[in-house]
């Protein structure tokens, strides 16, 4: 018998991975072919190398930040996006209420420790290829609570960040600044 | 039916900053709702005990991000009581000017906050965005920086008062004064605004009393308290302040009491440029060693642009011992259950919005 048990709980074991298994052969059967609209993007280049470029250019000219504002560099976060700076100019939408539909995730503010798995499962939520900026010192390195018992030091230990962004809080202007040296890294203008 | 209960948050829909609700539903009626704090607890208290005096107004500023010279003020306004420092007459005058331009540049924000939370209302927020910003480059050239400034010392200020500040300060009260009958007539012969607001999230006059809540929010129920009238500090006896009081309570009222505090604080301004005197309005600049504190414990109360802030300040040489802040938003938060309770979902947010609530100073 418990022998039999042993048995069982290895076929479980192995279930596990056989459901797997016939899930991702089912899917294979159903596997879109390369088309010219509703491929991935990344099928696309992959197929027609030349039109790696164009799908650059069109990344890097709509960006759409998500709405997502911790503490104080929210306010000049939503500065950013009013009239004075007005960030759609450059292709910078309205900033988005849902994860899905959005590209840059400017962390603006501290991230307390409470704070950290809801920043996580917003940055799952967002669909690839997705970008990081840490806004203001906070974001960056902890800024003036480096000390506090409830702060992660810069979000760049739960996150992997693209641009920094200095200043307690930056100006608007920085932002832009910021946003614009992102979309040359998503250009292919700069290596990483 | 039966009860449903709907989480939102922990990012709150139009970022007064981060907080969760757990509202309970029947059908579209709240029931009850759960307000969960502490998403932005940094310390601040806490850390306050580590630093010497002069250190901290960048801790305080921190706390109510909207407002940040006035916890600047309150601060420093603590320490000057423990320390028995009195300050200048002509920096009496510059900290009235410059609070009450903090003020209009907080009730502006929160107007248009208030439009973003009743659902897109755009026009709005870009228009308090567009005036606060004109605000913001006055306080830029009095204090050299955007949103935190440390511009307070002991016993005036970092600074005077450039040159051609005064004529700048006139001319933009000039135009805020044309501004705010737009605003007005925006907002308040708009069907939408109006269906949203006049009625819902009654708070009546006792229940203000009750629940303890304090600024716009209390004298939007009927409440004549002010602590610039009932407990003047600096120069706001002189210049025959009067709260803006009116008597129905509900979200429509709470945003027609900032509308009118704009105003008079516009008032206030002019006739502080007009009364202030000549002299030197500098502070003592930040040293290694402060004067040590005279008094182990003092108590400041101020009014800040959400309500009434009291500091709790029990001194030690050179650092305090314990620093304790009684924080305007974390009781009118408190109210939310009250309000909302009773009321559809969807005014939920409005009500949430009129409270003007800035999380960072909630959970310190």
């Amino acid at each position: 018998m418990v022998e039999e048990n042993e048995n069982n709980s290895a076929e479980f074991m192995d279930a596990k991975k056989e459901m797997d298994k016939l899930v991702y052969e089912s899917l294979k059967d159903q596997e879109i072919k390369p088309n010219a609209v509703f491929a991935k993007l990344s099928e696309l280049t992959k197929a027609f190398p030349l039109t790696k470029g164009i799908v650059n250019w069109s990344r890097k000219n709509s960006l759409w930040p998500m709405q997502f504002g911790l503490a104080c560099c929210a306010v000049e976060l939503m500065d950013f996006g009013a009239a004075r700076i007005d960030a759609e100019r450059k292709g910078y939408l309205l900033f988005r209420g849902t994860p899905r539909q959005c590209d840059v995730m400017i962390v603006a503010g501290w991230v307390t420790k409470s704070m950290v798995p809801e920043v996580k499962r917003l940055y799952e939520q967002m669909s690839k290829p997705r970008y990081v900026v840490a806004f203001g010192e906070c974001a960056t390195c902890g800024g003036p609570w480096w000390e506090s018992y409830n702060i992660i030091k810069g979000i760049d230990e739960v996150l992997p960040v693209d641009v920094f962004v200095a200043g307690c809080p930056p100006r608007p202007e920085n932002l832009f600044a910021a946003l614009m040296k992102l979309q040359k890294k998503v250009g292919g203008s700069i290596e990483d | 039916m039966s009860i449903v209960r709907i989480n939102v948050g922990p990012v709150h829909p139009s970022t007064h900053g981060v907080i969760r609700l757990v509202v309970d539903v029947d059908g579209d009626t709240v029931v009850n709702i759960e307000p969960h704090i502490g998403m932005l607890h940094r310390g601040v208290e806490k850390l306050a005990e580590t630093r010497m005096y002069m250190q901290i107004p960048p801790y305080t500023e921190k706390l109510d991000y909207m407002a940040p010279m006035s916890y600047d003020e309150a601060y420093v306004a603590t320490v000057e009581a423990a320390m028995n420092i009195t300050v200048s007459e002509r920096a009496q005058y510059v900290r009235v000017i410059l609070l009450e331009l903090q003020r209009i540049a907080s009730h502006l924000l929160s107007v248009g906050f208030f439009c973003n939370d009743l659902g897109q209302m755009f026009t709005g927020f870009m228009w308090a965005f567009k005036d606060r910003d004109i605000i913001l480059d006055l306080l830029q050239e009095a204090a050299g920086s955007r949103m935190f400034y440390v511009n307070m010392r002991l016993g005036g200020l970092r600074e005077d008062l450039p040159a051609d500040f005064e004529d700048h300060v006139l001319q933009t009260m000039n135009y805020m004064e044309k501004r705010i009958p737009e605003y007005v007539n925006y907002l308040e012969k708009n069907p939408v605004f109006i269906e949203r607001t006049k009625g819902v999230g009654v708070l009546t006059r006792e229940d203000a009393k009750q629940l303890g809540v304090t600024g716009p929010v209390l004298r939007a129920s009927g409440v004549n308290y002010d602590v610039r009238r009932n407990n003047p500090y600096y120069v706001y006896s002189k210049l025959q302040f009067t709260p803006k009081v009116l008597q129905e309570g509900d979200n429509f009222a709470r945003y027609k009491v900032r509308m009118l505090e704009i105003q008079e604080s516009i008032r206030l301004i002019r006739s502080a440029i007009k009364l202030l005197p000549e002299g030197d309005a500098k502070g003592l600049p930040i040293k290694l060693r402060s004067p040590n504190p005279v008094n182990r414990i003092s108590i400041v109360n101020r009014e800040l642009p959400r309500g009434e802030c009291m500091m709790y300040l029990v001194a030690d040489p050179q650092k305090p011992y314990r620093l304790s802040i009684r924080s305007p938003n974390f009781i009118n938060l408190a109210a939310i259950n009250h309000l909302a309770k009773g009321g559809r979902f969807a005014d939920l947010f409005s009500t949430l919005g009129s409270l003007d609530l800035v999380m960072g100073c909630v959970d310190r």
